[in-house]
């Protein structure tokens, strides 16, 4: 019973390192994007607007955390018992 | 000099100083206004002799009704609190989406909301920084926390890093981990909210740091966590109804067209377009790496916010609670760009908020109730004045409950009484330790009310991330730790913090007067952090001790009961 709680959890904790990962990488990239040169294209306007790819970048960044905490309580909740 | 053209000038003179990387202080304020609920004394805008508003009687209306009405809910809390359990926790009967808004309510403060939003003013795109940085924290909350730190606790994150460790030795580090933590929050959040309630409602400062300690006294001793859970949910409501309204307005201004509420800021500011893209305020990435990993680190070490989770019944509803957090904030965190950029538009040409010299009454802290006196007139000015005191009685409330358990519960009837203690007894000194913290707040708002305690402020978050959070995550994530790696980890973690921010430039330079910091970064977690982690590590895997042996030995049924939860079985490694 134990080794099948144990297999479970392992595959738990790699989807929440997996889901941490992601979420480290993309917060990190707020930083390579806006503040080195790697990302000097998203500090430009887009098209016509005033709106700049730095301004589009913030509540990306927001909106796709909430869409994978989403993801990971759909997954969390799907045929599992944990 | 025209008020604008006064502005002008200082924003450059500001950007001059930003270019040549002399913007710490700056950053400093912003991080402390973000993080730390009413902590405005920390921006250097509040710091010193304060210009009072004038009194604004909308303003105390509101306030005396929130008051009154938190007052009443304290009363019908104390009716339910009757064990420690009520009091450390509101017996777990709080729901996921109740917790969620009070979780969001610590973060989504009024300083965040004066903070961020004088910032934007001062120099538009680059203040979302701490926005972003305040926000990151709570999917990884989700994802590597909330659940198996509710399954393992009871009361304080403490529970569960003495799990599978000898409980007395990492009980004590985990202790003076949680009462520094809380200490050198509640002083930046004493002086804050002297000064800031100066400010808005031209109250001594002495009488505005003991009222704000005897109504939280009243809230916390009587009501426990119920009542200050209610609390800051009451007050997060009200903020987001208060930015809701705010931004609104703004976008009514501008004709509910983003591209025009842009352009108008961009030709009111001396900075042009400049302020739509990063570099104003901040352009060295590290500088910027340092503030994001103290931010995002420091949310999953702070022990008043770690206690929450344990409010709910479920881990299910612990889940819940930083999902809805999480929405709450985005939300926030969404219409500041509004409410920033609009600060901009409406209040840089308006003489209304300039004195005869050309300075903003107040400060730039003040830009947003500026923004709200212009597009709301004086009830939103009083609304929003309102809910601003109200979050500094709801922070100082919830960090009064995490002090007091550290010592009553953490201390008292886990090391000294062995996890026996009569609950009558433990109840009746955690209601104590709860004036004894009423009375220290006080106490230390007035001995530091002169002092620039930006860098007190820049201390909670830093050791949290250093000290709590490797402790944390290593006990529930990695089978090699042993007591010794994690004592001497966190005690590194403590030690280097503290030494990074003595000899960095908010201390070396702005307090003790040095011409050059030893140190080049305010928040040193991005390195403090790492040798916290790393001297964990090497002191766990070369440990041969038997002690060593038993810690290792006991993270399978950790494991298995953060996972499954304590129905699952009864704990046998917390016995050792």
């Amino acid at each position: 019973m134990d080794k099948n709680k144990i297999e479970a959890i392992r595959l738990k904790t790699r989807r929440r390192l997996l889901f941490t990962g992601i979420t480290l990488v993309l917060y990190f990239s707020y930083v390579v994007l806006n503040y080195t040169s790697l990302g000097s294209f998203i500090r430009q306007p887009i098209g016509d607007s005033l709106i700049t790819g730095s301004l589009v970048l913030f509540p990306s960044l927001i909106v796709i955390f909430i869409a994978l905490e989403v993801l990971f309580l759909f997954l969390n909740s799907r045929g599992d018992s944990i | 000099m025209s008020p604008v053209e006064y502005f002008h000038q200082k924003i450059n003179v500001f950007s001059r100083r930003t270019k040549m990387n002399s913007i710490a202080s700056a950053i400093v304020s912003g991080l402390a206004l973000v993080l730390f609920a009413g902590a405005v004394g920390a921006a250097g805008s509040i710091e010193g002799e304060i210009e009072t508003q004038p009194l604004n009687p909308v303003a105390i209306i509101m306030f005396l009704i929130f008051v009154a009405a938190t007052l009443g809910i304290s009363y019908w809390a104390s009716r339910r609190t009757q064990t420690s359990q009520d009091f450390y926790t509101a017996g777990g009967e709080i729901t996921g989406l109740q917790n969620g808004t009070a979780i969001a309510g610590d973060f989504m403060s009024a300083a965040s909301f004066l903070g961020i939003t004088g910032l934007m003013y001062l120099g538009g795109y680059d203040a979302l920084v701490l926005a972003i940085g305040a926000f990151a924290g709570w999917p990884i909350m989700l994802f590597l926390l909330a659940k198996r730190v509710r399954n393992l606790g009871s009361f304080t994150f403490t529970d569960v890093v003495s799990m599978r460790l000898d409980r007395k030795p990492i009980r004590l580090v985990a202790i003076m981990g949680t009462i520094v933590v809380v200490l050198l929050y509640l002083i930046a959040q004493m002086v804050g909210a002297g000064k800031l309630i100066q400010l808005l409602f031209g109250l001594p400062y002495e009488v505005a740091v003991i009222s704000v300690s005897i109504l939280v006294l009243a809230y916390v001793t009587f009501g426990g966590m119920l009542a200050t859970t209610w609390v800051q949910i009451v007050k997060a409501v009200l903020l987001l109804i208060g930015v809701t309204i705010t931004a609104f307005l703004v976008m009514v201004q501008a004709g509910f067209s983003f591209d025009t509420l842009l352009l108008a800021a961009t030709e009111n500011h001396p900075q042009g377009r400049a302020i739509l893209a990063p570099g104003v305020l901040f352009d060295d990435p590290i500088q910027i790496a340092t503030i994001m990993v103290s931010m995002l680190f420091g949310v999953l070490g702070l022990p008043h916010i770690l206690m929450r989770l344990f409010t709910v019944p479920t881990m299910q509803e612990a889940k819940k609670s930083a999902f809805y957090a999480s929405i709450f904030m985005g939300y926030f965190y969404l219409t500041l760009i509004i409410i920033g950029f609009g600060s901009i538009m409406v209040v840089y040409n308006n003489p209304d908020f300039f004195d005869s010299n050309g300075k903003l009454f107040g400060g730039t802290n003040m830009v947003a109730i500026h923004l709200a006196s212009a597009v709301g007139g004086d009830l939103l000015t009083g609304f929003m004045s309102a809910v601003t005191f109200a979050t500094i009685l709801a922070v100082v409330s919830g960090l009064t409950v995490s002090g007091a358990a550290a010592i009553s519960h953490d201390l008292y009837a886990e090391v000294l009484c062995d996890g026996k203690p009569d609950p009558k007894k433990e109840l009746n000194l955690t209601r104590i330790t709860t004036i004894v913290i009423g009375v220290i707040a006080v106490f230390l708002g007035i001995l530091f009310q002169n002092e620039n305690v930006a860098f007190i402020a820049t201390m909670p978050m830093v050791v949290a991330a250093s000290v709590n959070f490797p402790i944390l995550f290593f006990s529930l994530f990695w089978q090699g730790l042993t007591t010794r790696g994690a004592i001497l980890g966190a005690l590194v973690g403590l030690v280097s913090s503290v030494v990074l921010i003595v000899i960095g430039p908010q201390v070396w330079v702005s307090v003790l007067g040095f011409e050059e910091a030893l140190f080049p970064y305010n928040y040193p977690a991005l390195f403090t952090m790492p040798l916290a982690m790393i001297t964990t590590w090497f002191f766990s895997v070369s440990d041969k001790s038997a002690r060593a042996v038993i810690d290792r030995s006991n993270y399978h049924e950790l494991l298995i009961r953060s996972e499954y939860g304590p129905d699952d079985g009864e704990l046998a490694v917390a016995k050792h």
